[in-house]
């Protein structure tokens, strides 16, 4: 889970991070209210969860009240990349001296937290890692042990920092790091971090995102994770218990698997067009396959559906139960295609051929993609 | 024969006592697998399918002499008890559970390297040697005998593979579930340098998917490696960026983790990319595997 800007600035704040002063609007009004206290110019941030925000025009400069009022009426309400923007948040602007990178994510390959700086902070990061890597520094720690102040110190050593900065950066990045720790997150990034004239640093940027697999033992409050889903059917995929992701096609899928479900996607996106990714994981019962039947209808428009599920751990027999279920009692008629192959494979084809789903039994998903584009064809 | 199991594993399952742990269990000595063990805290002393329970993982190894163990117990408890299990000196782990947290995988992964033990997951199906064993979920009806490797970090999509091989009479000589998550506890490179020793392996399939780099990575080591016929399918072409496609581990951000990446790197190092699965048979008819 990727918490807004202002969540994070407030727990990196609370973790001893140097952060501006600051406050959230939902109105034009709160905005102003905010802006008093700070003083102009300030800085106004959408908080939608994309990247690029300031390209895409969602962070704004007022240096008084009427322009503060222009852009928080603007901004509030509009939509960036496809997201609604309910909240702004409303910062001091800083005197850039220099602009800092600090970054903690967990590297894949080596199954270890890592740290990154750079003296070349902004949205040109990614550039500057490619072209610029002696303005890069990274070093891995190990998991079982908490950082040494020596480590951070150590790895910023290369940029050949005046003393101050190189104890204020270093401890900003301990911070950090016991930040990553405490919230068990998968990536604490600050960029930029803010090197001021008088020398002090400060955080004008905030990313935190959270293991959704460790939400539920933390020991911090945090915001609602189905709140923030903003798609309605990909929060009720969630709600049921399945990970659901819109496509904005007219063919339904429900996969038992992700790696099946991706393929299935790529399958079915030869040539026809995808409505959903829909996959179960290991919880497949009657009651979740009729939720997910239902679910995946939720799209008024779907033209066929394919069902590509194996019993490995999932009894297939139970979930085509209440995919048949579901049939019946909506008197659904578009083709349904179901390719289920594992243990109960034979029982699962007969439950499924009793409500006129039509059954493949080859293991090729290519298969039964083709078998669903004749069926929608003539239909 | 095999890589990672063969005659001499004797099986420990953890969490026996649980609704897909016992019949489980049932499934893995119905293939044969030598399961000698189950492991629930509290309920040492009772049977689970004939196999005798114990309520520590060391007592399981000293009283059956097990050496490798499957894991079907709640991802909050998982931490503690892969450690147990290594300090009782388990050397294969398979972890089945999904949703472990993954600041605990890491420290897993730490223990299992410092300590010189082979584990697969987070999220496998697990391990399977066609009509030898199995350790997870794997159904069996779905795999045939012989000598192309598999290895995958979907579940479902190992066992697609394996079952288009055996429609068209080529078999697996081991088919490795290395997990979805974002961190691992035994990378790509590492199953596929396994795969490259084993006499009885003659080509290795690649099952990956967006996100993550472990498909990058082994490219560079199969060009310098390598020398048995490599061929590899990237699911999630056509995933958006940004978002979790069902894996912790497979979500595209902003340029890196995507098809294309992965096909190119895979492709330059003279892997043999797959643009269907349904093409896996042809590259097995190309270079003569059975």
């Amino acid at each position: 889970m990727r918490l807004h800007e202002f969540e994070a600035m407030d727990i990196f704040e609370t973790m001893g991070i140097p952060v501006p002063r600051r406050g959230v609007a939902e109105t034009a009004e709160e905005a102003l209210r905010v802006s008093e206290k700070i003083g102009y110019p300030v800085v106004a941030k959408a908080q939608v969860l994309v990247g690029s925000r300031g390209l895409a025009g969602g962070i704004k400069i007022a240096s008084n009240p009427e322009e503060l009022g222009e852009i928080g009426r603007t901004l509030l309400g509009s939509a960036i990349n496809g997201l609604p923007v309910r909240k702004i948040l409303v910062v001091e602007k800083a005197d850039i001296a220099q602009e800092l990178y600090a970054g903690i994510t967990v590297d894949g390959y080596s199954g270890k937290p890592v740290i990154v700086a750079s003296t070349e902070g902004g949205i040109h990061i990614e550039k500057t890692a490619q072209s610029g890597p002696e303005k890069i520094a990274t070093i891995q720690i190990d998991p079982f042990q908490p950082l040494d102040p020596h480590q951070a110190i150590a790895l910023l050593q290369k940029f050949e920092l005046n003393q101050n900065l190189l104890v204020a950066w270093a401890d900003v990045i301990a911070k950090l790091y016991r930040t990553f720790i405490r919230y068990e997150a998968l990536i604490a990034e600050i960029n930029p971090l803010v090197l001021l004239p008088n020398h002090d640093l400060l955080a004008v940027d905030a990313v935190l995102e959270l293991d959704n697999s460790a939400l539920s033992r933390s020991k911090h409050p945090l915001p609602d994770r189905l709140e923030r889903i903003e798609n309605p059917l990909e929060r009720k995929g969630r709600e049921i218990g399945v990970t659901y992701v819109d496509l904005g096609g007219d063919i339904g899928l429900i996969s038992s698997g992700a790696g099946l479900g991706m393929a299935s996607i790529d399958m079915i996106g030869e040539k026809m067009k995808p409505a959903n990714f829909l996959e179960t994981g290991g919880g497949i019962t009657e009651q979740l396959l009729y939720k997910c039947m239902d679910l995946i209808m939720m799209k008024g428009n779907l033209r066929g559906i394919l069902i590509n599920i194996y019993g490995g751990i999932n009894p297939i027999h139970e979930g085509a139960k209440g995919v048949v279920r579901y049939i019946k009692e909506h008197h659904v008629k578009i083709p349904i295609v179901a390719k289920a192959l594992g243990n109960h494979q034979e029982e699962t084809w007969e439950i499924f051929r009793s409500a006129g789903v039509h059954v493949v039994t080859e293991a090729a998903t290519e298969k039964a993609v083709e078998r669903l584009f004749d069926l929608v064809g003539k239909a | 024969m095999s890589i990672l199991i063969n005659d001499s594993t004797r099986v420990i399952v953890q969490g026996i006592t649980g609704r897909i742990g016992s019949l489980q269990t049932h499934w893995m000595l119905a293939y044969g697998t030598k399961v000698v063990a189950g492991v629930t805290p509290g309920k040492g002393g009772t049977m689970v399918e004939g196999v005798p329970v114990f309520s520590s993982v060391e007592e399981a190894v000293s009283k059956t002499g097990a050496n490798a163990s499957v894991f079907f117990i709640p991802a909050a408890f998982v931490l503690n008890a892969f450690l147990e299990t290594v300090d009782a000196g388990v050397k294969l782990i398979v972890m089945i559970p999904e949703h472990i947290p993954v600041h605990d995988v890491m420290k897993m992964r730490a223990y299992a390297i410092e300590k010189e033990v082979y584990a697969l997951g987070p999220t496998t199906p697990g391990i399977l040697v066609p009509g030898k064993g199995k350790m997870g979920i794997m159904p069996a009806s779905l795999f045939a005998p012989g000598r192309v490797g598999i290895i995958s970090r979907s579940g479902t999509l190992s066992y697609e593979f394996a079952g288009i091989l055996s429609e068209c009479g080529v078999g697996q000589s081991t088919v490795v579930g290395m997990g979805a998550d974002p961190v691992v506890l035994t990378n790509l490179v590492d199953i596929l340098r396994l795969f490259e020793e084993d006499r009885d392996t003659d080509g290795v399939i690649i099952v990956g998917e967006v996100g993550g780099d472990q498909e990058e990575k082994a490219a560079r080591v199969i060009q310098e490696k390598m020398t048995k016929p490599v061929a590899a399918y990237l699911a999630g072409r056509r995933s958006p960026e940004g978002k979790r496609m069902g894996h912790a581990g497979a979500i595209v951000r902003g340029s890196a983790g995507t098809v294309a990446g992965k096909e190119e790197a895979l492709r330059s190092a003279g892997v043999e990319v797959l643009e269907s699965p349904i093409h896996v048979a042809l590259w097995a008819e190309k270079h003569h595997l059975r």
